[in-house]
């Protein structure tokens, strides 16, 4: 074994324990890198509209309007249904789920993620 | 001298807006004759929304008219609630009067409409309607309302109509293409 390819071996298997390939092997450390991040909807205005956030994260929508609001991806692909005043939902970021999003009941209303993948 | 005429001025004035007769002008109704017509033009744009349901077959006018009555029906929810608390009854007068018997003709008118000719005269007429009650929330109510939690849920129903007024024109411009 040459020299060099030993160094990159070494440095390989300490990557490999540092950073553990599969996320879901151990998901009590994968839970403590996520970050959970509050959208407001008030003033028919998502706030942040633009948010950054990881794969793995959890946004949670809450909406303080006397009028209903939802947050749907443009292409509906995902949605948190309708939301009354006070109420709030859920969703888990995935490395694939669709960036932009609206109000279906009042399509003017218009927010972005920015997804980042978790574990570089 | 400059004073007594000044007096004089605030007193003619006062004479004039004191008239027994009851109001003839939105700025001169009460928090609850307000709460009445507030409580009429939510349930006015109900009516046409369901009119839009029964008749118009283009979904973006069914989502709009879904969202005219869910919006609506939510503001008149709180408003209520807002009186029970306060124990008040709303009060009619004129204007609710007035708006009803305006809408009754546009419902009449309307409903011999169909297809687009119906979606673009029920567009206009959302935009339109829209418009008018947000001026009359904005320069006769809100100034105008002594409670200050009437107020405050009047500031918020005006947010929600300003939005329907831009949704409305965006509608308007969908079905005049
Ligand atoms: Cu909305």
């Amino acid at each position: 074994m040459s020299r060099r390819l030993f160094i990159k071996k070494v440095a390989a298997a300490i990557a490999a324990a540092a950073f553990p390939a599969h996320p879901f092997a151990f998901p009590g450390s994968a839970v403590a890198d996520t970050r959970t991040h509050r959208v407001e909807i008030s003033g028919f205005r998502f706030t942040p509209d633009r948010l950054d956030v990881s794969v793995g994260d959890t946004i949670t929508w809450i909406n303080r309007d006397i009028a209903p609001h939802t947050a749907t991806a443009s292409e509906g692909g995902w949605d948190t249904g309708e939301l009354v005043k006070d109420a709030q939902a859920s969703i888990t970021v995935t490395a694939d789920m669709e960036t932009s999003y609206f109000c279906a009941f009042h399509p003017m209303m218009k927010a972005q993620l920015s997804i980042t993948a978790a574990d570089q | 001298m400059k004073q007594k005429l000044l007096l004089a001025v605030s007193m003619l004035a006062l004479a004039l807006q004191a008239t027994p007769a009851a109001a003839q002008s939105p700025a001169d109704l009460n928090d609850l004759q307000i709460a009445h017509v507030a409580y009429v033009a939510d349930n006015i744009d109900i009516r046409y929304a369901h009119l839009a349901l029964a008749i118009s077959e283009n979904p973006a006018i069914h989502e709009f008219a879904r969202t005219m009555i869910r919006d609506h029906t939510a503001v008149n929810e709180q408003a209520l609630a807002l009186l029970k608390k306060l124990n008040a009854q709303p009060q009619d007068n004129f204007l609710s009067k007035q708006l009803t018997a305006n809408s009754e003709k546009l419902v009449d008118e309307m409903s011999q409409l169909r297809g687009a000719a119906f979606d673009k005269r029920y567009a206009e007429n959302e935009l339109a309607y829209h418009k008018a009650v947000n001026d009359l929330v904005s320069n006769a109510f809100i100034p105008n309302i002594e409670n200050a939690e009437v107020k405050s849920l009047f500031e918020a129903g005006l947010k929600i109509f300003k939005a329907h007024e831009h949704h409305a024109e965006m509608m308007v411009k969908a079905v005049s293409k």
